[in-house]
């Protein structure tokens, strides 16, 4: 059986249901906001993992789950726990099943997309830039810094840069103009990173295993994912990579540790890739819905596949 | 260099710093205090080497490339800069701070013990399960681990807390402790260093009605000077040059 876990509406987790369900796999939904109706029992020794899992009125050994893909949203915030209070009986049986569940999740035998620590390179930028490195793959010049000389520096090597966040809280990628030169002095208290701006056309890479779907971005803004609200436009459209770097993008998401990947690229003029970073939890629904690709249906295959 | 980075009163970094040097080592002792206080950071990364150099108040510096081996117990971002942050953005700045560490240590030079990693700064402070599942694969007896749904979180990282009998210190391909237990789990402590990518680890054992010693607990921060001088020789070691 092939778990699925989050809300069922979320568009990630519907293609992926609609995918598993073309297939005829065998497959559940939990809702996370039935998360009452939902109990598990984790047990390990020397055996490995045994226990159980109950939901929806029915009871599943967690030898017999075969495969896991999860988005579960914060369950603090779930509608549910609306008005609760703080330490609420409700509240804490919600995070103690949603903690038991995620331990499992970690140490379950079966496939899992994906686990959570290879999850954790994507918290620090340059930490998993040095990572991306040994996969044969270019990363843009970076600086971080906390001395507005050495940006100045930096900016006159590379001409235009860049600045975006360090870890994963999701920044808009600005490039840095006149006006942010002058407010330098205000990055003494902590650190910000810098990048020479890189030429070239934006590529999401979607890897699940072996398949590989890629797409390719026309946009006329620094970030495409904020084209609109700077007054820009983004279209997509499927593409193919060199068969080589395919590969290496192949090599990148298993050796992060990863079943699933979303891997952003840009081609520069001279053919050659950069790699910005890897989202170990795409929502690919985007991509699929706006370029066709069936990045679900290799996600179905890949879970059912014994 | 040998830098030993800790947490700011870690009175067992300072035991290994002194007992290093009384080998003949010459440390490098950097609290988090001693960070918080750095004036001046730079760090690149991209087709060159990667590096970093900190320039501290007092002008001394510290350049990635003149270290050769860290003793790494800086758990998190240093306390002493967390403390100057407030306003609405405290939380994100702890988290570009965090990120920054990360990939300043990871870049450092020479055996690490331990590397850092995503999940904490000194190494992966994993959950008990976690623990359990590794001890299961690599063949490590261990006592049986157990969570429901009906489990307070927090109690299950109590339990893990609970000191056991004896423990082993695991430091590189060393194994350090009673004879006795060293005799019966050194190989199966090495395999549970390898497979959780631990070179610096405690792990704690109890022992059951049969008399079989079990696995209880594992600790990427032991208390060093417990070991006492197998385990400052076994640390020498590894930083020898």
């Amino acid at each position: 059986m092939i778990l699925l876990g989050g809300i069922p509406s979320e568009s990630p987790l519907a293609f992926l249901a609609n995918a598993l369900e073309e297939r005829g796999a065998d497959y559940r939904i939990f809702n996370q906001r039935q998360s009452s109706d939902c109990a598990i029992d984790l047990d390990i020794d020397s055996r490995g993992v045994t226990g159980e899992l109950r939901f929806d009125g029915e009871r599943f050994s967690l030898g017999e789950i075969s495969g896991v893909y999860v988005r579960f949203m914060d369950d603090r915030l779930l509608p549910e726990l609306d008005g609760e209070p703080d330490n609420s009986p409700l509240r804490r049986r919600t995070r103690a099943l949603h903690d038991a569940i995620y331990r499992w999740i970690e140490v379950a035998e079966g496939k899992v997309v994906n686990r959570s620590d290879p999850q954790g390179s994507n918290g620090s930028k340059p930490y998993q830039a040095q990572l991306i490195a040994r996969y044969g793959l270019r990363v843009p010049e970076t600086l971080i810094t906390n001395d507005p000389e050495a940006v100045l520096a930096f900016r006159e090597a590379h001409g235009a840069i860049i600045y975006k966040s360090i870890s994963s809280v999701r920044s808009i990628v600005k490039q840095l103009d006149d006006e942010d030169v002058t407010r330098l002095e205000t990055i003494r208290w902590c650190p910000v990173q810098f990048q020479a701006l890189v030429p070239g056309t934006d590529v999401r890479v979607h890897v699940i295993d072996q398949d590989v779907h890629a797409t390719e971005i026309i946009s006329d803004a620094v970030d495409y994912r904020y084209a609109r609200r700077t007054g820009g436009s983004t279209a997509l459209r499927a593409t193919k990579l060199r068969d080589d770097l395919a590969e290496r993008c192949v090599a990148l998401t298993a050796g992060l540790g990863l079943a699933f990947a979303g891997i952003d690229l840009r081609i520069g003029p001279d053919g050659e890739a950069t790699c910005f970073e890897v989202n170990p939890s795409p929502g690919y629904s985007y991509y699929e819905a706006n370029a066709g690709q069936p990045i679900a249906a290799s996600l179905a295959r890949y879970l059912d596949e014994v | 260099m040998i830098l030993v980075l800790c947490d700011d009163n870690d009175a067992s970094a300072l035991w290994a710093a002194e007992s290093l040097e009384r080998r003949g080592l010459a440390p490098a002792v950097l609290t988090g205090a001693h960070l918080a206080a750095a004036d001046r950071w730079e760090h690149r990364v991209g087709r060159a080497p990667v590096e970093c150099q900190i320039w501290f108040r007092d002008g001394g510096q510290l350049r990635s490339g003149d270290v050769r081996g860290v003793l790494n117990r800086l758990s998190t971002v240093p306390w002493t800069w967390q403390r100057q942050v407030g306003g609405p953005d405290r939380d994100y700045a702890i988290q570009e701070m965090y990120a920054f560490y990360l990939s300043w240590l990871h870049a450092l030079p020479g055996p690490k013990l331990n590397p850092p990693t995503p999940q904490g700064l000194c190494g992966n402070p994993r959950h008990p399960s976690a623990w359990a599942a590794l001890a299961a694969r690599v063949g490590l007896a261990a006592r049986p681990f157990r969570q429901t749904s009906e489990d307070e979180p927090d109690a299950i990282w109590r339990q893990a807390y609970t000191p056991g009998a004896l423990t082993l210190y695991v430091v590189g391909t060393r194994v350090v402790g009673p004879p006795a237990l060293v005799k019966i789990h050194r190989e199966a402590c090495l395999r549970l260093s390898c497979a959780a990518d631990a070179p610096l680890l405690s792990v704690d054992f109890g022992q059951e009605s049969e008399g079989d010693w079990r696995m209880t607990g594992v600790s990427i921060m032991p208390d060093l000077a417990k070991g006492g001088d197998e385990l400052a020789d076994a640390l020498a070691a590894e930083f020898a040059p």
